[in-house]
């Protein structure tokens, strides 16, 4: 109970640490732009490729459990979008960038202390956590809604594709579906869910990587902790978070 | 100059400090001596504030270093420069952006400006041409003197050396150790040399500190260390039979 405790301490003087007043915004901005690189557009090929089959299976299934003659067909169109934006999209983004680059922050953060680059970092006058935390963060936070987004939209790709190169559901009426009755405040809420995954993913990382003591062994484990922590987190957050928005 | 003064430092049950006082010259290398876990690095990392101290004083110049706000240390730390045991040189930056990186975060200069200065402190290394290669393309004691560059980089007032020489061959470690001692009295920094290593200590030792489990035994210059009446000492420094048998027959 004690060590939770501790750990809670530490994780929020570390997000103190993390938030304080940057040495120079030039080159944290020029970071930012960089860990966007690195953790945005590089989960694009990725994220495109889940989001693709997952769309195409959701479409599958929606037709196979709602194979009703009392229900209109552009029906399947509606469920799958809706299940992409409210749920799919944003939790499988996190799910996903939580193994992908939380794991990569906290190796990194861990392999930079464990070689000393961040007392390094200390000596030199600079604040370590927020350099090498915050420029992640505002990459994360801002970058995770745009591949929820994109998830969204290859997602139903997915379906369109099975409704194209099988019978059993009727282009059209897919394509009606997808656009009947759309709540632009459904996407915004997906986003929102997003943007916090990524605060959890990168921060949860960039601690249990900051904390890192010995040497490669205990690099890995505090890798795989991220993953697991950020993951159960980021499911924590969705029930709170729908219940907080969908009320 | 840094003053010590009392230093105590506990890890759980351990005293790896002990009532350590230390005056540390300007202009001079300080070199502190001792076994391994003798509490060298603890002391080092003591002085530039990366470990806290459970009591004492640590004094830059007029400034009390244990009594200043995070914001004072982090303007303070400016004025260090520190080369680590593992040299700590960013893996992902090439000799010339780690040696331009604080440059980067405390001046406004322009780039050209800045790239002078780096070719200036490479060369000053004998690290010249070589501003393109990533810290693994380096061998060990070319990393240690591009990390020596970087600390150099922004004219330090301080600098802190933790085991420079450690896992170099003879004749590199000797080159290292010039360097250090002609920086400092180039630029008349007061300089910290953590070595267990006699040769370096014989070299480069203006004034040399011996610590034996974790409090100051000894204290004198180069010439002192070969001549002391010290038990600790003596048997530090002539540990090897080797050894032995010069001091007896010198004796």
């Amino acid at each position: 109970m004690s060590k939770t405790l501790s750990s809670i301490g530490n994780y929020l003087l570390l997000l103190k640490k993390v938030f304080s007043r940057p040495e120079k915004l030039s080159i944290y901005y020029r970071q930012t732009i960089r860990e966007m690189e690195i953790h945005g557009l590089g989960s694009i090929g990725i994220i495109s490729i889940i989001s693709l089959f997952v769309g195409a299976a959701i479409t599958i299934q929606t037709n196979f459990n709602i194979e009703n003659p009392w229900l209109p067909r552009y029906i399947v169109g509606v469920t799958v979008r809706d299940s992409l934006l409210l749920e799919f999209s944003s939790t499988m983004v996190g799910l996903v960038i939580a193994g992908k680059s939380g794991s990569s922050i906290a190796s990194e953060i861990g392999m930079m202390r464990v070689t000393e680059q961040i007392d390094a970092l200390e000596v030199m006058g600079i604040n370590s956590a927020a350099f090498l935390i915050l420029p992640k963060l505002v990459a994360m936070v801002i970058f995770l809604p745009v591949l929820c987004a994109l998830s969204v939209a290859v997602g139903l790709i997915g379906g369109y594709l099975v409704c194209l190169t099988g019978n059993n559901i009727p282009v059209a009426d897919y394509i009606y579906g997808i656009q009947y009755v759309f709540y632009p405040y459904y996407l915004s809420y997906a986003m929102v869910k997003a943007a916090f995954y990524g605060f959890i993913i990168t921060t949860i990382a960039g601690y249990f990587g900051y904390h890192v003591e010995g040497g490669a062994v205990q690099v890995g484990r505090s890798s795989t902790r991220a993953v697991v922590m950020s993951s159960i987190f980021i499911l924590f957050a969705n029930l709170v978070l729908t219940n907080i928005i969908l009320h | 100059m840094i003053e010590l003064k009392n230093i105590y430092k506990k890890f759980g049950d351990q005293w790896v400090l002990n009532d350590l006082s230390v005056t540390l010259e300007k202009g001079k290398c300080n070199v502190i001596i001792g076994s391994s876990g003798s509490g060298k690095t603890v002391l080092m990392k003591t002085i530039v504030g990366l470990t806290p101290i459970d009591n004492g004083e640590i004094w830059y110049e007029n400034k009390n270093f244990t009594l200043l706000g995070e914001q004072e240390k982090q303007e303070l730390r400016k004025q260090m420069g520190m080369l680590f045991q593992g040299a700590a040189l960013f893996d992902s930056l090439t000799v010339e952006e780690n040696v331009m990186f604080p440059l980067n975060m405390f001046t406004n200069d322009s780039y050209k400006s800045k790239r002078k200065r780096v070719d200036f402190c490479l060369e000053r290394v004998g690290l010249s041409r070589k501003n393109t290669l990533l810290p693994a393309e380096l061998s060990g004691g070319m990393r240690k003197r591009a990390a020596i560059a970087r600390a150099i980089a922004l004219e330090p007032r301080y600098l802190f050396c933790d085991e420079p020489n450690s896992g170099l061959d003879p004749k590199t470690a000797i080159r290292i150790d010039n360097l250090i001692s002609d920086i400092t009295k180039e630029y008349n920094i007061t300089t910290l040399v953590n070595s267990h290593d006699m040769n370096s200590v014989l070299e480069i030792g203006d004034k040399v500190i011996y610590i034996y489990n974790g409090c100051k035994c000894w204290e004198g210059t180069k010439e002192d260390v070969l001549h002391t009446d010290n038990e600790a000492l003596n048997n530090f420094v002539f540990a090897t039979t080797m050894a032995q048998q010069i001091k007896n027959f010198r004796g």
